[in-house]
């Protein structure tokens, strides 16, 4: 042993204003690690690097100067949907967002060019329409000028919480994010198909990971108990889009179930889109002949596994009553 | 000791290899204070991934370390001599569920809080649970011999092992134990993996018994002005034949911690002492419940509050499972470090270990909490400290050294459930110099080629200051 696993201590120091007076806070995290358990990132990717812990290390290795930041420490750094589930619930008292946003800020200024879960814009798809700037309750969003006579998007990458509310909502399609979080439209989808297909669940249900994560934690078996739903967490609610929810019942679902945020607590304001787009859906689903009952909205506080458990189980029993859509009559529909 | 990065992609897929610093700087590191980085983590998702590593290291002499959460805090999972980082947590599938021989098979990486979830609604239930259970893992859970808060009456993580099939360190697949309580069919090898964190094999699959859930649980706590009224209550509770499911202690600094960190309100008292009692008949329980108040009243406990009542249980209980990292918040420019954090003493010992424990604090300059599962005879401390200052190290070696001779003294062990890993290891040495050539041999025999988290425990090395990079930047 000795120097074998022995860190390199870097030289330059000082390039992290902002982050460097949280190191006190650093040290006080103990690393037990509890934080694993609520995080998004960490139960989709499963690497430690991806767990809140995990990356308040790589801040305490670059503020102290054991580690230089590279490209992929920064991805990481910018990989975090600001769901809280880490800092509400860390006994430490570490406040794991604020320490990040400032590591962000910090990395920004020395000209790192990122993705991480940040929503980017494609400028040849975009119109400018400006539909989704107030919808960012975070002002992540502006239209600034462009050259002489035009204008453009552009995205505040310290602000932007990651929720895919302006994806759902761009009509040009412009807004994307970086696959490999499961939270992009087509990986929602490949996760809806897998439900149905793999298991046949007569209900898919879209749970909003900032009300119900916690929650789901303590209510959800993992295997072996067989139900007839499954949980997708889909961030904010606001993020379900209608083309979600058709694809659902397109790859066999009985009914589906959106679980947002009660209003007023929701961080982004999409618990409101969320309701106006599904009123809308219900009318096209009619439309559709098929029953605007299968599609269910309820909202749930953090903690009310119970509450959203009962409320899953009598919406089952519901759609057994209606049985599966008859896809004849839709296709016809649809054809006529 | 150059490490075939490509030899192992093509071994677990490219996906599952990581030989970049985002990685491992933060598999350098667990809940303990040491850090050392390895030189690439892995992660197998079948036996055979496991064991083609292990041959590949072996025949290459590389160390392998395995890894589970990463919750460890004696530096167990920690690098010292770099080499390969077997991540478990990949291998997370339960594989049977098997009521009418009560037990479960598992892959090592499943989380003991999903295996819970996963048994309740059969009304069954995996009892060793540490408080870290919401992410540990089985796998590590048996390196560790793990065990919590209801380790009092249900007993720790060996006394649910049943069998297991482990690979060797040169890749060989064994099958140990079995499918049944007990077994008197040869050396029970399986036991001897229970506490050998990582150093003799890596288990792959285990067979764990489980209990019924009982119907009934209740939960009271009491207050005490004198942490040693505190302690002889527990002894007493213990010796005169009570049967509790859970008995443990919190004192001033653990509440004053818990107050500030998560505003509970629980009572600035000297200690406080949760007991809880569980059966499938009401009165039985309501019986071991009032006779440990009882014991309690005897020794001026006060304010006796009981609940079955599972919302109010919890809230009771919070405060306890969340005390370990609360600690940090006791006071401003003070760092709760994860040392002497888990000794067993005698039940008769209890409230001597505890004043002694403060006294020890306050002779060397620092803060100890005393806290745990103190009906199992574990006693939890933590030294908190200005982890800046080199002269609180020096203190913190010392408070280490007499602490653990006096735990010598009176006949306990340095750990009681956490393990020994690096941090642990030289007062271990001091009290077990007899185990050690025998450990050697054991070692020697399964492991020659010393690739299985080498130098730990019995050959840690005698400075755990020194051993490692700190965590925490001193000076």
């Amino acid at each position: 042993m000795g120097i074998i696993g022995k860190i390199f201590y870097l030289k330059e120091k000082g390039k992290f204003k902002r982050s460097k007076k949280w190191e006190g806070e650093l040290d006080k995290c103990i690393r037990c690690g509890y934080c694993y358990e609520l995080c998004p990132l960490f139960k989709s990717n499963n690497w430690e690097s991806d767990t809140p812990r995990g990356k308040l290390l790589l801040v305490y290795g670059m503020i102290t100067g054991e580690i230089e930041p590279t490209q992929e420490i920064v991805e990481k750094i910018f990989q975090c949907f600001y769901c809280k589930n880490c800092s509400d619930n860390c006994s430490a008292g570490v406040p794991v967002t604020d320490i990040l946003s400032d590591a962000r800020a910090d990395l920004i200024e020395q000209g790192f060019e990122v993705e991480g879960t940040i929503v980017k814009i494609d400028e040849d798809l975009c119109s400018v329409c400006g539909v989704c700037v107030p919808l960012c309750k975070y002002e992540a969003l502006s239209i600034e000028p462009d050259g002489k006579d035009k204008e453009k998007i552009v995205v505040d990458k310290v602000e932007c919480r990651g929720c895919g509310l302006c994806v759902s909502a761009c009509p040009s399609g412009a807004i994307t994010q970086k696959e490999g979080c499961e939270v992009t439209l087509p990986e929602l989808h490949e996760k809806v198909k897998e439900i149905i297909k793999q298991n046949e669940k007569k209900l898919v249900v879209f749970a909003c990971n900032w009300s119900m994560f916690p929650g789901m934690q303590l209510s959800e078996s993992p295997i072996l108990v067989k139900t007839q739903y499954g949980i997708i967490v889909s961030m904010c609610s606001g993020r379900v889009a209608p083309e979600l929810v058709l694809n659902a019942f397109e790859e066999g679902a009985w009914g589906v179930m959106v679980a947002g945020c009660p209003p007023e607590e929701c961080d982004h304001d999409g618990n409101y889109k969320t309701r106006r787009r599904l009123v809308l859906l219900k009318n096209t689903l009619k439309e559709l002949n098929i029953d605007p009952k299968r599609i269910k909205l309820e909202w749930f506080s953090t903690g009310e596994s119970a509450k959203l458990q009962n409320t899953i189980n009598d919406f089952v029993k519901e759609l057994e009553k209606m049985g599966p859509i008859n896809k004849m009559e839709v296709s016809k529909k649809i054809g006529g | 000791m150059k490490i075939d990065i490509e030899k192992l992609k093509g071994i677990v897929g490219k996906e599952n290899v990581s030989d970049d610093i985002v990685d491992l700087y933060v598999y350098a590191s667990d809940a303990s204070v040491h850090q050392s980085l390895p030189g690439v983590i892995v992660r197998p998702r079948t036996i055979e991934h496991v064991q083609k590593i292990m041959r590949y290291a072996d025949k290459n002499k590389i160390p392998v370390v395995p890894r589970g959460a990463g919750s460890g805090t004696s530096g167990h999972t920690v690098p010292i001599d770099g080499g390969i980082i077997l991540d478990m947590k990949q291998m997370n599938r339960i594989l049977a569920i098997r009521p009418e021989d009560m037990l479960v098979k598992v892959e090592p990486g499943v989380v003991d809080d999903d295996l819970n979830r996963a048994l309740k609604p059969l009304g069954l239930f995996y009892p060793p649970a540490p408080a870290s259970s919401r992410i540990a893992t089985i796998g590590g859970e048996i390196a560790a011999n793990a065990s919590g808060v209801r380790s009092v009456k249900y007993g720790a993580t060996r006394d649910y092992v049943y069998g297991m099939k482990v690979v060797m360190a040169n890749g060989d697949l064994v099958n140990l134990g079995s499918n049944t309580r007990v077994h008197s069919s040869g050396y029970q090898l399986e036991r001897l993996i229970v506490g050998s964190e990582g150093t003799l094999g890596v288990v792959v699959e285990a067979t764990m018994g489980i209990r019924p859930l009982p119907k009934f649980r209740c939960l009271a706590v009491a207050n005490f002005d004198k942490l040693e009224d505190a302690g002889n209550a527990i002894s007493e509770i213990i010796s005169s034949g009570c049967e509790p499911s859970m008995l443990e202690l919190m004192d001033n600094i653990g509440i004053v911690a818990v107050n500030k960190a998560m505003d509970l309100g629980l009572p600035d008292v000297a200690a406080i002492i949760m007991f809880e009692a569980d059966g499938n008949v009401k009165e039985a329980v309501d019986f071991e419940i009032e006779k440990m108040k009882k014991i309690c009243k005897k020794h001026n406990g006060t304010g006796v509050k009981k609940s079955y009542d599972l919302a109010e249980r919890t809230k009771l209980f919070s405060g306890r499972k969340k005390l370990f990292a609360a600690l940090s918040r006791y006071k401003e420019g003070i760092i709760c470090t994860d040392l002497a954090d888990d000794m067993g003493v005698p039940n008769s010992k209890i409230a001597e270990t505890a004043a002694k424990i403060h006294e020890i604090a306050k002779k060397n300059n620092v803060i100890m909490a005393v806290y745990g599962h103190c009906g199992s005879g574990v006693i939890h401390t933590k030294i908190m400290l200005d982890t800046k200052k080199k002269s609180q190290w020096k203190d913190a070696e010392r408070v280490i050294e007499e602490l653990y001779d006096y735990i010598d003294s009176v006949g306990g062990v340095t750990s009681a459930e956490h393990g020994i890993g690096l941090s642990k290891a030289p007062p271990w040495k001091k009290a077990r110099p007899d185990m050690i050539p025998v450990m050697r041999k054991v070692k020697k025999a399964l492991d020659p080629n010393n690739i299985l988290n080498p130098h730990k425990i019995m050959d840690a090395p005698d400075d755990w200051v020194g051993a490692t990079n700190l965590r925490y930047k001193v000076g």
